[in-house]
């Protein structure tokens, strides 16, 4: 029978690598959809991913048990996610756009292979959908992603984001709002 | 897909936010049965629920790498984790410093050596000029010297005064 994350937790705390590096293939998945559903990018999820990793490995001493791994690891992920791209916003338009053009390259996709028209719509969706996202204050998209990408409840992006699920829900709307009045022409 | 200058469907403003839970199936029990049954006669919540059942999900841009890609990233988190275990950062290091066992033991320490200091470097370190007994006196001396002799001088002045008084007492 596996190990809970919190029997692992308290083994890696003990000076068990081994432990936190099951951790880590438990939670990677995740943890990289997560970190692209922000970045749009597979290198910087990878990256953010990577990190939030370092940064819990450093901090698990400060890991207190009152709520899940589960729970404390995503809040330092989405945490650093958010401050990426609070340093994306200081980036040109222009090297948003590159980012976005570099998504829709084919090889970048290991999905069904697409007509060429469904290449441009696709293109046109996804950087209108990277744009639209972008514009969205760093808590309603992170409502958004951790809800609409990610399929977590309400209660889990509550205590995520360390705010009431009234708060959550509130968010959720407004951003929903938002990009629907963005993206009106693919509805 | 709609025409781009048709106005948005409107839905009705106060169900709005119970809406979007509802696409998302996380509105339960009562509230999920009444608007379930709203949505059976009102045309505008119903529009807009299906709007969102087509636009939400074109937001999801999926990503599936290959498992040579967590291949590598596996690899490439244990080298940074070997990496964050060989070089401690520079707090960590003043953290060892400053335990509060060490901590304890190094002001305990520290009171000693200053009650030592006091004790045994009375007599060594200089103090403060203070004028000795003697001296004291000898300052003092020519001062009450002086004292006597103002006073020898009153005595002087009124010797003057009774000479001067008998002299006139004489004539008269």
């Amino acid at each position: 029978m596996n190990p809970r994350d919190e029997e692992l937790v308290a083994s890696a705390q003990r000076g068990d690598r081994g432990a936190f590096e099951e951790l880590v293939e438990r939670h990677k998945h995740k943890a990289y959809h997560i970190a692209f559903d922000f970045a749009r990018d597979r290198e910087e999820a990878k990256d953010l991913s990577q990190e939030a990793f370092l940064k819990a490995f450093s901090n698990l001493r400060n890991f207190d048990g009152r709520s899940s791994f589960y729970t404390w690891f995503y809040r330092i992920l989405v945490n650093l996610c958010l401050d990426y791209k609070r340093r994306q916003k200081r980036r040109p338009a222009e090297e948003f756009d590159e980012t976005v053009e570099h998504q829709l390259d084919p090889s970048h996709q290991p999905s069904m292979p697409m007509s060429p028209d469904q290449h441009v719509l696709a293109g046109q969706i996804s950087h209108k959908v990277g744009v639209a996202l972008q514009a969205l204050p760093p808590k309603q998209r992170t409502a958004f992603i951790l809800k609409n990408h990610q399929g977590l409840s309400i209660k889990e992006i509550a205590e995520m984001m360390q705010t009431a699920e009234g708060t959550v829900k509130v968010h959720l709307h407004r951003a929903v709002t938002a990009l629907r009045q963005r993206l009106a022409e693919f509805a | 897909m709609t025409d781009q200058n048709n106005p948005l469907i409107v839905p009705c403003k106060t169900l709005e936010e119970d809406l979007v839970l509802f696409h998302y199936g996380d509105l339960a029990g009562s509230e999920r049965d009444t608007l379930q049954s709203h949505l059976n006669d009102c045309t505008g919540c119903a529009a807009y629920l299906r709007e969102l059942g087509n636009l939400l999900p074109l937001t999801v841009k999926a990503d599936e790498p290959a498992q040579t890609f967590w291949n590598d990233y596996s690899r490439e988190l244990r080298h940074k984790l070997d990496a964050t275990m060989e070089k401690k950062p520079w707090w960590q290091n003043l953290a060892v410093i400053f335990q509060p066992r060490l901590l304890s033991a190094a002001a305990g320490a520290a009171v000693v050596a200053i009650a030592l200091a006091f004790t045994l470097g009375k007599g060594v370190w200089p103090t403060k000029d203070i004028p000795h007994d003697d001296e004291t006196m000898m300052e003092a001396l020519p001062v009450a010297e002086n004292l006597e002799f103002f006073k020898a001088m009153d005595v002087l002045d009124d010797l003057d005064l009774l000479e001067s008084m008998g002299s006139q007492g004489g004539a008269a």
